[in-house]
């Protein structure tokens, strides 16, 4: 569905993505790597926040090099941000409306959508009337990911959904994040190897700008540089 | 919930405190009062196509009241050519503006949207020195203004007789207020704005398409303050000159009333109104009335840094 084949971008003279190539079927794919590895370059280039400087990225076949940032979401691909990116003065509810109601093949399923998103996380729905801007970290976080399911996405991009989370809670957010892989494709940039790579079935590591290592998850568990650079074992 | 009672209580306050304001001047100097509603009413109607693009999309339009003289010119001229009212010549403005906004838009603001905030105060002053030389060389310096019997109508209230019709100001204000309100929460378009407002890339995220989104919000600003321009025209002359002034009340009260809230700029735009006819109602005192406007705006500003502190 996704293929990202080659990238390249440079931050004035540094390299941040070398020939990085990735493709992400109907099953859900982790990106792993340390800081400054590159990966929210490569989700954000997927998207359109930023211009890779050559190679090319097609989803169902349409290249998303030039397309704008709306187009490739209208297109069926939703990013969950590192920043969450909320509209902070927004009630909890006008936050998820506003996942739908951009995207014209979402606009009908408003009130299922909704039903879905209060199911995943209960929280919300107590929430409502609330400004998105006074939640804690966390339900920012719940809200961004419900808000990013709003549309339906066919590939759903979460970049490090975990950061800044307490430790119980990211737990329960990778058992979600398997739940949502049930529904659409999932790109997902972590750090917390450990605790990910059970959310996924294959994934990438990426040092340095280029993919290291790539396998189904059981394999990358037992890679032994995954062990030691990742797991601490 | 205790501050939500909390801020109740303030607001009953104000609101009983702005009563007995009026009930007294209501005995005291009713004219003032009077005179003082209109001129609010007709800052407050200028300010709020400002309040929309500065509030809720951020753009800082310096050229604001240069549009609106622009408007006024269109109305006088096609009253001149076609004999059409001022009033009726809103609706043509109204197109006409939505395109002349869409075109600034396109030719410079675009350009400096990504800038730092300097530049756009930069650029919007160019464009409205643009515009009132632009109206000079073409029309003089000489002020024109249309002969309208009916803006001489009176109105008689108990011993006081006062002329009734720039009270048309004071209701388009609150009309306008309500309407772009509904705009904001209920349509499609106004709910984008919000959220380019809030969050540019949160805005890209959700699919909206924030430069036809920028660009809607800016011509409809501009559309609205042409309109404005030809009601504004029924009342007073227009002259190359005649709307700076009123870009620099818009942009105090908007900084009065907290930037991207509507209805304090009306409210604000009442006070700020009555309070410098109240200053004009004093023989000899009426110089004073351009001061009244920056006193408040630094009171105000001085009160809600203190407030900050204390918080």
């Amino acid at each position: 569905m996704l293929a990202v084949s080659k990238l390249n971008h440079y931050y004035g003279k540094a390299h941040v993505l070398r020939d990085l190539s990735l493709d992400v079927g109907t099953e859900s794919v982790g990106v792993f790597g340390p800081n400054g590895a590159g990966k929210t370059t490569l989700v954000h280039a997927i998207v359109g926040l930023v211009r890779p400087r050559t190679g090319d990225i097609t989803f169902d076949g349409r290249s998303l090099l030039r397309m704008p940032t709306y187009e490739v979401i209208r297109s069926g691909v939703a990013l969950v941000p590192q920043e969450r990116e909320l509209f902070p003065y927004m009630s909890v509810l006008a936050n998820l409306e506003s996942g739908a109601a951009y995207i014209p093949a979402a606009r009908k399923g408003v009130p299922e959508a909704l039903q879905a998103s209060f199911e995943m996380f209960p929280i919300l729905k107590t929430r409502t009337r609330q400004l998105a801007g006074t939640l804690s970290g966390g339900e920012q976080r719940m809200l961004a990911i419900a808000r990013a399911m709003m549309s339906s996405p066919k590939l759903l991009i979460l970049d490090e959904p975990s950061l800044g989370l307490q430790p119980s809670l990211v737990t329960e957010l990778f058992h979600k994040v398997r739940d949502i892989g049930e529904k659409s494709a999932i790109l997902m940039a972590e750090q917390n190897v450990r605790q990910s790579l059970k959310a996924v079935s294959r994934g990438y590591v990426i040092e340095n700008g280029a993919i290291a290592l790539q396998g189904p998850s059981d394999e990358l568990l037992h890679n032994d540089h995954v062990r030691r650079a990742y797991l601490g074992l | 919930m205790r501050l939500l009672r909390r801020l109740r209580r303030g607001q009953v306050l104000l609101l009983l405190v702005s009563l007995g304001v009026l009930v007294l001047m209501m005995l005291w100097k009713p004219y003032a009062l009077i005179e003082g509603l209109q001129r609010g009413g007709l800052y407050a109607l200028i300010a709020l196509p400002m309040a929309l693009i500065l509030g809720v999309v951020g753009i800082i339009n310096l050229a604001h009241g240069e549009f609106m003289m622009l408007g006024a010119y269109f109305a006088y001229w096609l009253g001149v050519y076609t004999g059409l009212d001022p009033l009726v010549a809103m609706i043509p403005a109204l197109v006409a503006f939505a395109l002349l906004g869409a075109a600034t838009y396109l030719l410079t603001i675009r350009r400096a949207l990504k800038a730092p905030e300097l530049n756009q105060l930069l650029l919007t002053f160019g464009v409205a020195m643009v515009g009132a030389e632009f109206a000079n060389l073409m029309w003089t310096s000489q002020p024109l203004k249309p002969h309208l019997s009916y803006v001489y109508s009176s109105m008689t209230l108990g011993k006081l007789r006062f002329g009734a019709y720039a009270f048309v100001y004071t209701v388009s204000a609150i009309v306008l207020l309500v309407l772009l309100s509904l705009f904001l929460r209920r349509t499609r378009l106004g709910r984008a704005a919000l959220a380019v407002g809030q969050n540019p890339r949160g805005a890209k995220l959700v699919g909206i398409d924030i430069n036809r989104t920028y660009l809607a919000i800016f011509s409809l600003s501009i559309a609205l303050v042409g309109a404005i321009g030809a009601m504004f025209l029924t009342r007073n002359s227009v002259f190359p000159s005649a709307g700076s002034p009123y870009t620099m009340k818009s942009f105090c009260l908007i900084a009065l009333a907290g930037i991207g809230n509507l209805p304090s700029v009306v409210w604000g735009g009442f006070g700020l109104g009555i309070a410098e006819a109240l200053v004009l109602s004093f023989r000899g005192y009426g110089g004073w009335a351009d001061v009244v406007f920056f006193a408040v705006l630094v009171a105000v500003i001085l009160g809600r840094s203190y407030r900050r502190q204390t918080a």
